[in-house]
């Protein structure tokens, strides 16, 4: 009884997706599906708090109820809420079937909350299996558009790839190790030592969960997958998948000490530092919104990677912190996309110069975007602040000056694209841009969401005290 | 170092002997073949080999989608049945609990089930036109 509480969000939101499945069945009705979605998450995400009563639990030998799968699973539910809200107002005026979008977001959010919870290889393979097959059809999912078509099938053949590389990984560890689970792993591994095989076993999963995370030699899929996908699609593959994943692998990389190898320990940190440089490089010159936070995300999870690698004092702390932000902010940004997309049919508004002059227009919604670029840019007084700083100072404490330069650069570098993007938000209009959100934008659910998620981000960056405190008692468990 | 390496040769020797064999019989019987053997061209020569029938039209032939989608449907079910085999033959020992999970299985394909005869998944011929669709499909 006490595990079946403590799975209830997991089996609430696998739940939801039935009963949203079968009134599909019954009745297609676009407002009614995208109610039952909403519900059956609200219901999950408290639910939380019933699985947090029962933390810290084992259920079964596959699945891990304990605060960072709580912590990952309330951020997942979250964003899932987000997309579910962003997707309504984007796909309102779309042709063709509609209501299957929340069957497969949720669908993905019960894998994502599946993967943070998991403490076995098999749970981890299928749950981030479950996480990325929606994501395939969510991605095309307005397949008229060349660009979603191909952002999907991009996105599906990549992953193949990677999940076979995953794959290959965790059967060089079994046959060396004779174990599945996390913890007899990290046993089997910490005795071992530096055996060849099992270094290549540890690298070909860290490439498997790199190409999820896009961290950089496995990036190059990351911004034509933005760029083309439906906004709100693209929205949950940026908050969502990746906060699943990587609190799986800060999961791994905690249960299994690899990290104590000097070669595999370097690896990461090396991977660290290029992700941050070439994701900030590649983003100076976009013209593509979209692509610019690609790449802004492949540079973010190099910030976060440089948190696992330190792996020790206020790592995971700061790992979680970094996610938080990361999320509300990343919803904010692409929240904006949608609802300058929303209203029209054919691709996105993801041009730079579609927001050129967008403030003297609709001031609050650039006021919304303006805000999220501060903080992606890590500008005190915005909830990236706190993010960043906890990284350096995390950085610093553990003397990693190299990674530390890394981090400064980086965001030193990022700096100059984000007010690129500001920028061209004030300049004056030259009069031919038409797109735009609709005038009743901010009284929309999807507008309400965005408004929300600014106030947030401000909110945290002045008082973040709830906040650490929060991920500090998740983090504790 | 060298006695590991010694004994691993002195296991493994009769395996890279025929892996070696198999190449040099192989490159043998082609390159002797080809040095050998004579050679003819013609118009005919260059056609696929079909125990002397002439092949007739192209391979690349087009199928209805549907075809895909009855495939990818059967797999589904099919491995219902592979799951349903693992549960059986632990029906014992799994007990009420094996039983209520093996029921919510069953229910949650029967649900599938429902919503692909709904949606139309299920149906072998073409919509016809005029017909309001519960999906619009590219025809």
């Amino acid at each position: 009884m006490t595990s079946l509480l403590a799975l209830s969000p997991l089996i609430l939101v696998c739940a939801t997706a039935i009963v949203v499945m079968l009134a599909i069945a019954w009745r297609r009705c676009y407002d009614l599906t995208a109610t039952l979605t909403v519900i059956g998450l609200n219901l999950a995400l408290a639910a939380q708090l019933l699985a947090w009563w029962q933390a810290p639990l084992d259920v079964t030998p596959l699945l891990t109820v304990d605060g960072l799968s709580i912590f990952g699973g309330v951020l997942i539910l979250v964003a899932t809420l987000a997309c579910a809200t962003l997707g309504h107002a984007y796909l309102e005026g779309a042709r063709g079937p509609r209501e299957e979008y929340y069957l497969l977001l949720l669908c993905a959010a019960a894998g994502g909350i599946a993967l943070v919870s998991s403490r076995h290889l098999a749970s981890l393979f299928f749950s981030l299996e479950l996480l990325s097959m929606p994501l395939y059809g969510m991605l095309a999912y307005t397949y008229r558009e060349r660009g979603a078509l191909e952002a999907g099938v991009k996105y599906m053949v990549l992953s193949a790839a990677a999940s076979a590389f995953l794959l290959f990984g965790m059967a060089l560890l079994y046959a060396f190790t004779g174990h599945l689970d996390f913890a007899g792993l990290g046993g089997a591994l910490a005795s071992a030592g530096g055996d060849g095989w099992l270094l290549a076993g540890m690298g070909m999963m860290l490439i498997g969960l790199g190409f999820k995370l896009s961290i950089v030699p496995f990036h190059l899929w990351t911004p034509d997958v933005y760029e083309g996908s439906p906004a709100p699609a693209a929205t949950f593959l940026a908050s969502a998948s990746k906060v699943a994943v990587l609190v799986v692998l800060l999961r791994l990389l905690q249960s299994a000490p690899a990290t104590q190898d000097a070669w595999f320990h370097s690896l990461l940190a090396v991977l660290a530092f290029v992700t941050m440089l070439v994701g900030n490089l590649l983003a100076l010159m976009q013209q593509d919104l979209k692509r610019l936070l690609g790449y802004s995300s492949i540079a973010h999870f190099g910030y976060l990677l440089v948190a696992l690698v330190i792996n020790e004092g206020l790592a995971v702390e700061t790992a979680g912190i970094y996610l938080v932000t990361y999320v509300l902010t990343t919803l904010g940004a692409f929240g904006v996309v949608t609802l300058l997309s929303s209203p029209y049919g054919g691709a996105d508004a993801s041009r730079l110069h579609h927001y050129r002059g967008l403030f003297w227009r609709r001031p609050y919604l650039t006021a919304v975007l303006t805000v999220m670029m501060l903080s992606l840019a890590g500008i005190p007084l915005t909830a990236g602040f706190i993010g960043k700083f906890y990284i350096v100072a995390v950085g610093v404490e553990a003397s990693r000056w190299w990674l530390v330069g890394g981090v400064v650069a980086g965001s030193a570098i990022g700096l100059f694209y984000y007010l690129r993007v500001m920028v061209t938000l004030f300049l004056p209009e030259p009069g031919m841009q038409r797109r735009d959100a609709t005038t009743d934008w901010a009284q929309r659910a999807g507008g309400v969401v965005v408004l929300a998620l600014a106030a947030l981000v401000v909110l945290l960056g002045v008082y973040p005290a709830p906040m650490i405190d929060w991920v500090r008692l998740m983090a504790a468990t | 170092m060298t006695d590991e390496a010694t004994a691993l040769i002195a296991e493994y020797w009769a395996v890279g002997l025929f892996t070696i064999a198999v190449f040099t019989l192989c490159a043998l019987m082609i390159g002797a073949a080809s040095l050998l053997g004579g050679r003819s061209y013609g118009r005919s020569k260059s056609l696929p080999f079909e125990s002397g029938v002439v092949g007739t039209g192209n391979a690349r032939q087009r199928f209805s989608v549907k075809f895909y989608l009855v495939a990818m449907l059967f797999v589904i079910f099919d491995i219902e049945a592979v799951f349903l085999f693992a549960w059986a033959v632990s029906v014992r020992e799994v007990g009420w609990e094996g039983f209520a999970g093996a029921a919510v299985f069953i229910f949650i394909l029967l649900a599938g089930l429902i919503y692909d005869s709904r949606v139309g998944a299920l149906e072998w011929a073409p919509r016809k036109r005029g017909q309001s669709p519960d999906i619009v499909t590219d025809q």
